[in-house]
Formats: structure tokens, C-alpha cells, sequence
């Protein structure tokens, strides 16, 4: 219907916009190509010998394509991938870290996805906090992670050893525990979920709660099993986005867990500052598979963003 | 009564919980901060030694002018960064508001650079600015006939470096301006613009008098969004530049983060950061009020 008016008004002002046309495509195609360029030398760099990383002129695809980066990182060849012993140290912990970050994302994920809709429809449904609760929370989410960290640092590594061993007579930190990064990020994606959740659950109508409240149902399995399953894809869009915000939080993984939990990013960044100059096909590989699952994540629920982004700003 | 007690319990039950996770993760550990800027104190000696000193470390922040200029830089990096960001992001929404030939496309590949992780975004970069990289390469036919060696270190030289790490935000972040703008326009109301060409107004009238007046609210959000986010920079600084050449690229994240952990200076940085929140507050609470005010302006449209 849509579709057909459209084309009408179209043909009107055809022959104003036809030269636009080609302009329009043109400058389309010039920035879709910047956006690809980093993405595509990264995994080009990637499948280079450690020859080609930074010869000139450089090589926009690889001569001779090897996987030898891939089996460095994840260390499958040992002894033969010719790296220094610091490097192949480096080397053993990519499985590591890559478990670590699943286990930490997903986990925290997880936890403030639950508490962030439970709070969110009682907010929602009961004006639980009050009038502007959803403002205020969001004010969370834009502190400098940087002024967050300075205060858990102390907080993780010298208040909590220090009344733990004065109360309980063992000294327990968080610093650089899995616990503690956790419940950072659980914190951190909140206001997140909240916000989001809230526009969901702001859409599904009262009735049908009521109808279950009047024929007996309590409040949880209205909730569980009414108006969870009529939000399941926004809950969905929702984890996938905080996931992603986990994956590739930095700052506060390089600050509070060093030598114990470590994440990709992390990761990432030792390779950087590596004794023996910087292996830049190794850290192209670990910035691909960083890259890969996010990315796949990104278009999956990339229909879901562009109808969510305008936060109910705009109405139809 | 059981039934009150337990409906009660389960309005209150999360946020109850929600507010504990955040008091004891963000208020109690900024009350000790608080505390632990007024000591005087490095990491290297324990913490119950430390000696009282007042206000000292507060003075010593004001007075340190990496401190300002760090925050002067940043500043002017979110105010360059941003705007280019928001123009770009509305040209290209803007482009792909109606349908067009592969939109769907475009639209995959313009969002993908927001799903990149900050950190590999860093990385990447920092590989194209190489002195026998790709940027490099691209220039050497320009270069070349003036006897320049094409061969330029980049991040070494300070302005190419802050060029270069906005050039990474801007990479980056147009995709998330030009997401929001994007779904601005698909929610833009058909009905509008209907009657206004039938009336015979000019493409150009309907742009400046129906259109960009509509999308205000949604243009709000953008600029409070990414000047917020683009404040907090801090990955790419380090990837990239670490925060040189000198101090050229010294973000006021990156400036705390030095004086903590490479410099262990607790106090100083407690109290750099308690000012700098404080700074913040003020930015965080004129977003905000922003925000509100577009959203309550809209509902009475909507209402009326």
C-alpha cells in the first residue's frame, strides 16, 4: 500500500532526482568501503606470514596464505610456530581468556537481564522508585568507567581484605576474581536493561494481567508466564546488546583483574606491548575472533535496533 | 493480609535489590574514596599508616596542568569527533530514509563498525597508521612527485595522532548516530509530508519546516548519547597512542588511569576523580534535563 504511493509521488518528482540518483549511490558505496577497510586489512593481516606484516609496499592481500598465526595463538603446533618463550606464554592463555570472557559476560549477562526486567516491569506496572526512577538510572551508565574503577580498586584490594581479616580473621578480595568483574558488569549493564525492558514491557497492555489476576493466577506466574513470553524477543535483543557491551568492555578488566581472570581485550592489548616488538599477525587473529562472534550477534539483531533506537522518542 | 505482605514483597523484592548491588558497588566504595583523598597516601605503604593531610590533594589536581589540559583536550576531541559524527550520521541516514537500490545492505555494512570491540577498533587503526602501511601506500602517488618519502610515521607527529585517534571515533561511532537517525526518520510520520507535497511545498521546504523539526527529539538524543560516551574515551588512546606522542593524546581517562596505576598516586588520583565526577555531574544532569524535557514536550503534543 505504502510501497505503491510511494512510487506515485516518485515518478512526479522524477525528473529532479534522477541525476541524485547516481550521486546518491556513489557516496554509498565511498563510505560502506571505509567501513570495510579496517575490518578487511585486519583479517588480511591475519592469514600474512610474519614477513609480510609490515613490508613495503604493503601487500593488500596475503601472497602466501597461512594459518600460522591462528595455530600460534591457539597453540596447537607447540614448538615448530619458531615464537620466543615469552610469546608462546602468551599463546597458552588465548583459551583462557577466551573462557573467561564467556563465562564472565554470559554470567553477568544473564544476572542483570533477570533482576534488570523484574525491576523494570515493577517500575513499569507500579511506579516502584518513583516518577523519574528510569532517569535516574541511566545517570549510572554515564559516569566515566574510569571514576568507577579508581574507588573498586581500592574498595576490591584494600577495604574488603582489610575488615574481612579484622571480622572474619581471612583476608577475601575481589580483586582479580571472576566475582568481582562480574558484579561490575552486572552493575554497569543495569541501567541498560532497565531502560530497555521498560519500552517493552511500557507496550504490553494491562488486560491480559488482569484477566490472570482475576482467575486466580499469583503475581509471579503472571508475570512468568503472560507477559515474559509476549516480551521474549525484546529479552532476547536485550541480553544479546549488554552481551556485546561485556565482550568488549576494557577498561575495567585491564584495571582490576591482572595477572588471575583475563579477558580478550585484555588480552589483546598484552600482545601489544610484547617484548620482542609487536606481533601484529598474531594480535590480527585474536582481534578477528574477537571480532567474529559480535559482528554475527550484530546482524542478528540489527532489524531489533533500528525499531528500538528511537527509545519511544518519536510516535507513529 | 499473607496475600498483601507477599504482593508487597514482590513489587519491592528487585529493587530492593538493585539499589543494595548499587550502594554497595558505587556509593560505598566513593564514600571511601572520598575518605581515602583526604589521607596522604601511595600504594607502596600500607594503608592504616597513612597520614591526614586535608585538602591537599585537591589542591595539588587543581594545580597540576596535565590535569587541564587533559581535560581541555578531551573536551575539544568530543566536541570535533561528535559534530562530525552527527552530520555524517543524518547525511547517511538521510540517504537510505527512502527506499533505495541495496539499501538493506548499506545498512548491514554501516552498522558494523559499532559492533567492532573499542579495543580491536584501536588495534586496527593502529595498523593502518603504520609508517609502511595501507595509509601510507594510498598517499605515495600523491607524495611521490615532491620527493616526500611516502613512508610518514603517522602517530609520532602530535596532530596526525589526535587526527588519527578522531578519525578512529569517527570510524567508529557514525554508525551508532546514523542508527539512531535511521530509525528518526522510519518513524517520521508519512502523513505529513503527504499533505505538504500535495499542497505544493518543495522538497527542500518539507526537509527545514516538517521533517527536521519532528526529528529534534531524536537529534537531542544523539548529542547526548555521544557526547556523553565520547568523554569517557579512553580505549582507543591506549591502543593506538598510548597517550603520545608525549602527552599529545592524553585523554582525562587515560590521565587518571596513569597517575593510579602506573604512578600509584591513590590520593591523587581519588581526588582527580572525585572532581572529575563532580565535573561530570554537572554535564550528566544538563543531559538528563535535556532528555526529560524533549520526552514531556512530546507527550503533550501527542496528548493535544
Amino acid at each position: 500500500m505504502m510501497a505503491v504511493e510511494l512510487g506515485h509521488s516518485q515518478r512526479s518528482f522524477r525528473w529532479r532526482r534522477r541525476p541524485f540518483r547516481y550521486v546518491r549511490h556513489v557516496l554509498l558505496i565511498i563510505w560502506a568501503l571505509f567501513c570495510l577497510f579496517p575490518i578487511f586489512w585486519m583479517v588480511s593481516t591475519s592469514f600474512k606470514d610474519a614477513g609480510e606484516w609490515i613490508s613495503w609496499p604493503p601487500h593488500w592481500l596475503p601472497q602466501d596464505p597461512t594459518v600460522l598465526n591462528y595455530k600460534q595463538i591457539f597453540a596447537f603446533a607447540g614448538a615448530d610456530t619458531g615464537l620466543s618463550r615469552s610469546a608462546t606464554d602468551h599463546a597458552f592463555n588465548i583459551w583462557k581468556a577466551l573462557g573467561d570472557s564467556l563465562l564472565v559476560c554470559t554470567l553477568s549477562s544473564l544476572a542483570a537481564l533477570m533482576l534488570g526486567t523484574w525491576l523494570a516491569y515493577c517500575v513499569s506496572r507500579f511506579g516502584v522508585g518513583g516518577r523519574n526512577f528510569r532517569y535516574a538510572v541511566l545517570t549510572i551508565r554515564m559516569v566515566p568507567p574510569i571514576v568507577i574503577a579508581i574507588p573498586i580498586l581500592i574498595y576490591y584490594a584494600i577495604l574488603l581484605p582489610y575488615t574481612t581479616e579484622h571480622v572474619l580473621g581471612r583476608r577475601i578480595s575481589l580483586y582479580d576474581t571472576y566475582l568481582g568483574l562480574g558484579l561490575l558488569y552486572t552493575v554497569t549493564t543495569l541501567p541498560f536493561v532497565i531502560w530497555m525492558m521498560l519500552s517493552f514491557i511500557d507496550e504490553v497492555p494491562f488486560t491480559l494481567e488482569h484477566a490472570a489476576r482475576l482467575l486466580g493466577a499469583s503475581r509471579f506466574y503472571t508475570l512468568g508466564r503472560v507477559v515474559l513470553p509476549l516480551v521474549a524477543s525484546g529479552m532476547v535483543v536485550t541480553f544479546l546488546f549488554i552481551f556485546i557491551l561485556n565482550w568488549s568492555e576494557f577498561l575495567l578488566a585491564l584495571t582490576l583483574t591482572q595477572p588471575g581472570v583475563s579477558t580478550l581485550p585484555v588480552l589483546l592489548n598484552k600482545f601489544q606491548s610484547a617484548v620482542e616488538g609487536r606481533l601484529y599477525g598474531p594480535q590480527a587473529a585474536i582481534g578477528t575472533i574477537i571480532t567474529l562472534p559480535v559482528l554475527i550477534l550484530g546482524v542478528l539483531i540489527q532489524k531489533h535496533l533500528i525499531k528500538g533506537f528511537s527509545f519511544g522518542m518519536i510516535r507513529k | 493480609m499473607a496475600w498483601l505482605g507477599r504482593d508487597r514483597l514482590f513489587r519491592l523484592m528487585p529493587f530492593i535489590m538493585v539499589e543494595a548491588l548499587f550502594i554497595t558497588l558505587l556509593a560505598l566504595p566513593f564514600l571511601l574514596t572520598i575518605y581515602i583523598s583526604l589521607l596522604h597516601w601511595r600504594a607502596n605503604r600500607p594503608f592504616e599508616q597513612a597520614m591526614f593531610s586535608g585538602l591537599v590533594n585537591f589542591e595539588a589536581v587543581l594545580a597540576d596542568p596535565e590535569f587541564w589540559a587533559a581535560l581541555g583536550r578531551t573536551v575539544s576531541f568530543a566536541a570535533i569527533a561528535v559534530s562530525i559524527e552527527l552530520f555524517l550520521g543524518f547525511c547517511l541516514a538521510m540517504l537510505l530514509a527512502k527506499e533505495t537500490l541495496g539499501r538493506r545492505l548499506y545498512i548491514t555494512i554501516f552498522l558494523g563498525p559499532m559492533m567492532v570491540v573499542p579495543v580491536v577498533v584501536g588495534y586496527n587503526f593502529s595498523m593502518i597508521y603504520v609508517d609502511s602501511g595501507p595509509l601510507s601506500q594510498m598517499l605515495a602517488p600523491v607524495l611521490q612527485p615532491f620527493g616526500i618519502s611516502p613512508r610518514i610515521r603517522w602517530l609520532s607527529h602530535p596532530t596526525a595522532a589526535q587526527a588519527a585517534i578522531i578519525l578512529a571515533d569517527v570510524w567508529q561511532w557514525t554508525s551508532l548516530t546514523f542508527l539512531i537517525f535511521l530509525s528518526g526518520f522510519s518513524a517520521l510520520p508519512q502523513e505529513l509530508t503527504k499533505a505538504a507535497q500535495v499542497m505544493g511545498a518543495s522538497r527542500w521546504q518539507i526537509f527545514w519546516r516538517i521533517e527536521l523539526p519532528l526529528l529534534k527529539p531524536v537529534i537531542v538524543i544523539a548529542v547526548v548519547i555521544r557526547s556523553m560516551e565520547a568523554l569517557k574515551l579512553f580505549d582507543p588512546s591506549v591502543l593506538l597512542t598510548f597517550g603520545g606522542p608525549g602527552t599529545a593524546t592524553q585523554t582525562i581517562a587515560f590521565y587518571l588511569w596513569r597517575q593510579v596505576w602506573q604512578f600509584n598516586k591513590f590520593s591523587f588520583g581519588a581526588a582527580a576523580s572525585i572532581l572529575l565526577l563532580l565535573l561530570f555531574a554537572v554535564v550528566i544532569y544538563g543531559g538528563i534535563y535535556l532528555l526529560v524535557r524533549e520526552r514531556t514536550t512530546l507527550r503533550h503534543e501527542g496528548n493535544g
